[in-house]
């Protein structure tokens, strides 16, 4: 059995998110921000009924460059501990399966994406990180980022 | 159906389900007592309910199964077969004529007539009667039986969210139509569809939720026979928001409650004579309160007894072996109050039947925190106790309002919204003090709270003209500036990701009609983070802690001093206090002189309501009772109990004022409680100013009768003293040689049977109220003329 992985464009690198673990993949529209929240939840919208929490995968990598556009974003809706979390990506275009197994990461893909990537994985894409999509929700303020000590 | 008519049929039933096993086990034992006391229950409140609606033929049955099971209670007959099955049969006959009303039929005649004279075994054959109402009653049990059935929780769950999901399909449907304008032709089936989602949303909601006041008002009732055998006075408070709970939330909180309550009168109030001592009133304080916010409901219970000693119990802590010296000396006061959650500590320096051994605080909080509750706990020593239990409330429907700071929507539970003001009317007092403003509200300060700047927004106009003022769980009370106020909106409260729950401003979210999420404000962690004093005491009640001596003089009146809705303080006579709560504006009906109000299953008179006055959305409510009459008294807040013991100085032109006392150094109007009740009594006018004796049996000729004479405006005098009427409790034949009311113009005697007997034609039945009050009137008339 091969494992099926959406691809996404974060920060203008491909990685890939579990396919088994996306709901569906939206397009926001209005967003209600939510006061004293941490910097990566960039706010609230709905899912028919159920609250979505949006969060800013950009922010969550603490990636330096991140334009800030006006047109509708497109996210990534995924289920975590019982609460729905939309992924606000660059792009999710494409699904395609794993060529292997995950493997670990090896050499360290930078700052913020070794926060967040749980492995490396070969794909018709070529090698994508794998995200880890607890990391990627609880941000930054959550686990000291990995340093040299 | 009336709502108050189907609650009446619903109750009724209930009780008529809770009774059948007692019936079952009176019938195999006429002899207990306690099945007795329960069924006689069941009769007097079916037939108390019936006077608030037009059933004669059930209130007659009623009373005379009630007047028949007091005769067995009374020893006056015995409980033989015969008498049993009448009673029964009448039971069943009960649930027939239920039925019969809620389907809107006319009550039928199944031998009503045999039965309620076999009732009352003057005439008539038991038998005949019970083959008569035998046939209805058999219908019935088959009815009742299938009108319930269980459900799991999870099915309706399920249900509910789906319902949700339907209304917001609904609007998102409503916003197309109105999109696409014009006509359409789905107006009218959308109309309808819309209908039939709110009702089916109302009646699944319905399902789970049951007022918690049902359980609280039990608590009044447990604390006063508990005060009583611990020989303490202790004046209970409810505060109940409009909150509801769960079916099962409520059942599970039962428990813990009780303990808590039975520890406050047992170990947290003293003994009078200790209060006293200490300088607060001899009547201990117990408020329960009840608040919903978002997905937690806080039922606080706070008493004004000594405290918690946290010494001693740190003492025993070590004691127990459960910690070190050492350890103790690094604690604060909070962390050795703690300690009361450990297992195996309890304060109290004897065991007694009231708290018992077994079980403790910790098993107490365990509890709680099994259904995924909390238990805190607040003490000052000296002072009192305040214990706060939160539980989570799964699936909601949340009253709100809605407001706006910083070009944002936040949503506010209405349960904590005391009243909305605004600057416009010029009627505000603001202060600067430091940083903080302060706002004066019904001759409080208040801390103003910019909901704009406790949120981190961009900073609103300082002089921002409404406020909402919030009142916390405890009573403190402040005023949040916001820059807009939208709409009372009944909302769905959906929890937060632990991301955003974590900055504590938030107790879960909410959609606005369009689908828009919105957020629902955690205003007690708003209030509290930006600094609102927690106060254990009222502001009121700190004049005990300024060292002015509090005298207790035997012939003073105690009585409950509170605000009344103009803002003034008034005192009632704490004697006719039978209960305090909190209720909303809604109950409240012909607001004025005529005003009512609809207190769970009673409607009761309303004083203290001016004229054309506003009402704020809640107000406290005095319940009054003397004999029979009972009416309600409208207040803002009830601030403490006090003495009044100085001279009463008199109101002109005020009929329902007995005056202006001094108490606690400030002036408060003394409510004339005999000039209340007169007034609703209606045939006081011929005969003011005439005297009354009473005659006999003491208690019951005061208690009973005694209030409702002096409501009809007669003045009582006492032992022998010559009076206009006396009231005797002796037949003319058995009284002739004793006769002591020579001195009385006129005698009304009355017998405690309800039939004549042959020796006693005159005499009127004690309970026989109408003949009482027109043989009264009668008496007045013929002196006066």
């Amino acid at each position: 059995m091969t494992d099926m992985l959406l691809v996404v464009q974060l920060g203008g690198r491909r990685a890939a998110i579990p396919a088994e673990r996306v709901n569906s993949v939206i397009e926001l529209t209005g967003l209600t921000p939510v006061p004293r929240a941490p910097a990566h939840v960039a706010g609230l919208a709905a899912l028919r009924s159920r609250p979505l929490t949006v969060i800013d995968c950009g922010a969550s990598l603490e990636l330096e460059e991140r334009g800030e556009d006006d047109r509708t974003r497109r996210a990534v809706v995924v289920e975590h501990e019982g609460h729905l979390y939309g992924l606000l990506v660059d792009g999710a275009d494409d699904i395609v399966a794993a060529a292997a197994e995950p493997t670990p990461l090896g050499a360290d893909p930078g700052p913020g994406w070794s926060r967040i990537a749980t492995g490396r994985v070969e794909s018709e894409h070529g090698a994508l990180l794998l995200i880890d999509i607890a990391a990627l929700i609880d941000g930054p303020g959550e686990r000291p980022e990995r340093q040299a000590a | 159906m009336d709502d108050l008519l189907a609650e009446f049929v619903a109750e009724t039933r209930e009780m008529l389900a809770a009774l059948a096993g007692e019936i079952v086990a009176w019938e195999a034992d006429p002899a207990d007592r306690h099945r007795l006391d329960t069924i006689f229950r069941f009769v007097h409140t079916v037939k108390g309910n019936c006077g608030f609606f037009d059933f004669p033929r059930l209130e007659a049955l009623s009373h005379a199964a009630e007047d028949a099971l007091a005769d067995v209670r009374a020893g006056r007959r015995t409980a033989d077969r015969k008498l049993v099955d009448m009673v029964l049969a009448t039971i069943d006959r009960i649930g027939a004529m239920i039925e019969e009303i809620e389907r809107g039929e006319p009550l039928s005649e199944a031998g009503d007539d045999a039965l309620i004279a076999a009732l009352s075994g003057s005439a008539g054959d038991a038998e005949i009667a019970l083959e008569q109402v035998g046939g209805a009653a058999h219908a019935v049990s088959h009815a009742s039986e299938q009108r319930t059935i269980r459900l799991p929780v999870e099915l309706i769950d399920q249900v509910m969210s789906g319902v949700s999901e339907m209304v917001l399909a609904r609007n998102d449907i409503a916003r197309r139509l109105q999109l696409a304008g014009g006509d359409t032709g789905l107006e009218a089936p959308f109309s309808r569809l819309s209908a039939l989602i709110a009702e089916v949303r109302d009646a699944i909601t319905r399902t789970r939720m049951r007022r918690i006041e049902g359980l609280l008002t039990t608590f009044p009732r447990l604390v006063r026979d508990l005060s009583a055998e611990l020989g303490k006075q202790v004046f209970v408070e409810l505060e109940n928001g409009e909150v509801e709970l769960d079916r099962e939330m409520i059942e599970l909180i039962r428990d813990p409650l009780l303990h808590i309550i039975r520890n406050a009168v047992d170990h947290g109030i003293e003994p009078p004579a200790d209060r006293r001592a200490a300088g607060k009133r001899e009547a201990g304080m117990l408020t329960i309160s009840a608040r919903q916010t978002g997905n937690t409901i806080h039922i606080g219970i706070m008493d004004d007894g000594r405290g918690i000693d946290c010494d001693r119990l740190a003492a025993k802590a070590v004691a127990a072996g459960l910690r070190t010296d050492e350890q103790i000396a690094a604690m604060s006061r909070e962390e050795k109050i703690e300690l009361i959650f450990e297992a195996g500590l309890s304060t109290a320096e004897s065991v007694t039947a009231i708290s018992g051994r077994g079980v403790g605080m910790d098993v107490v909080r365990a509890n709680i925190e099994k259904f995924g509750g909390t238990l805190e706990i607040e003490s000052v020593a000296g002072e009192g106790t305040r214990f706060l239990i939160c539980v989570p409330l799964t699936l909601s429907i949340l009253p709100s309002l809605t407001v706006e700071a910083g070009g944002q929507t936040f949503a506010i539970p209405r349960s904590y919204v005391e009243e909305i003001v605004s600057t416009a009317g010029g009627t505000l007092e603001f202060a600067q003090v430091g940083e903080r403003r302060f706002v004066t509200f019904r001759e409080r300060r208040l801390a103003c709270i910019q909901l704009g700047d406790a949120l981190g927004l961009d900073e609103a106009d300082e002089g921002a003209a409404l406020f909402v003022i919030l009142r916390l769980g405890w009573g403190d009370l402040y005023a949040l500036a916001v820059d807009r106020i939208f709409d009372h909106q009944e909302l769905v409260i959906k929890p937060l990701a632990p991301g955003i729950m974590r900055s504590g401003l938030f107790v879960g979210c909410t959609q606005m009609d369009d689908g828009t999420p919105v957020l629902v404000l955690d205003v007690a962690a708003i209030g509290y983070g930006a600094g609102i004093p927690r106060e254990l005491h009222r502001p009121s009640g700190t004049t005990a802690a300024t060292g002015k001596a509090v005298h207790m003089e035997d012939d003073s009146l105690r009585v409950v001093l509170f605000r009344a809705l103009d803002g003034v303080r008034r005192a009632i006579a704490m004697s006719a206090v039978e209960q305090v709560e909190r209720v909303e504006a809604a109950a409240i009906t012909r607001p004025g002189a005529n005003a009512q109000i609809v207190l769970g299953e009673d409607i009761l008179p309303l004083a203290g309501v001016p004229d054309g006055a506003e009402l704020p959305a809640s107000l406290t409510i005095l319940r009054l009772a003397s004999g029979n009459e009972r009416l309600a008294y409208a207040a803002r807040e009830v601030l403490e109990i006090a003495n009044v013991n100085g001279a009463l100085e008199p109101v002109e032109g005020e009929a329902a004022l007995a005056g202006v006392a001094l108490i606690e150094g400030e002036p408060a109007e003394l409510v004339d409680c005999h000039a209340l009740f007169a007034r609703r009594c209606a045939h006081s006018a011929v005969s003011r100013g005439l005297t009354c004796r009473l005659d006999g049996e003491d208690d019951w000729m005061r208690n009973f009768l005694g209030p409702i004479i002096e409501a009809a405006g007669y003045r009582i005098v006492a032992g022998n003293e010559e009076a206009d009427i006396a009231f005797v409790d002796r037949p003319a034949a058995a009284a002739a040689e004793d006769e002591p009311g020579a001195a009385a113009r006129r005698a009304i005697r009355l017998r405690d049977r309800p039939e004549a007997a042959g020796d006693a034609g005159d005499s009127i039945y004690r309970y026989d109220r109408a003949a009482l009050m027109s043989a009264l009137l009668r008496a007045g008339e013929e002196l006066a003329a």
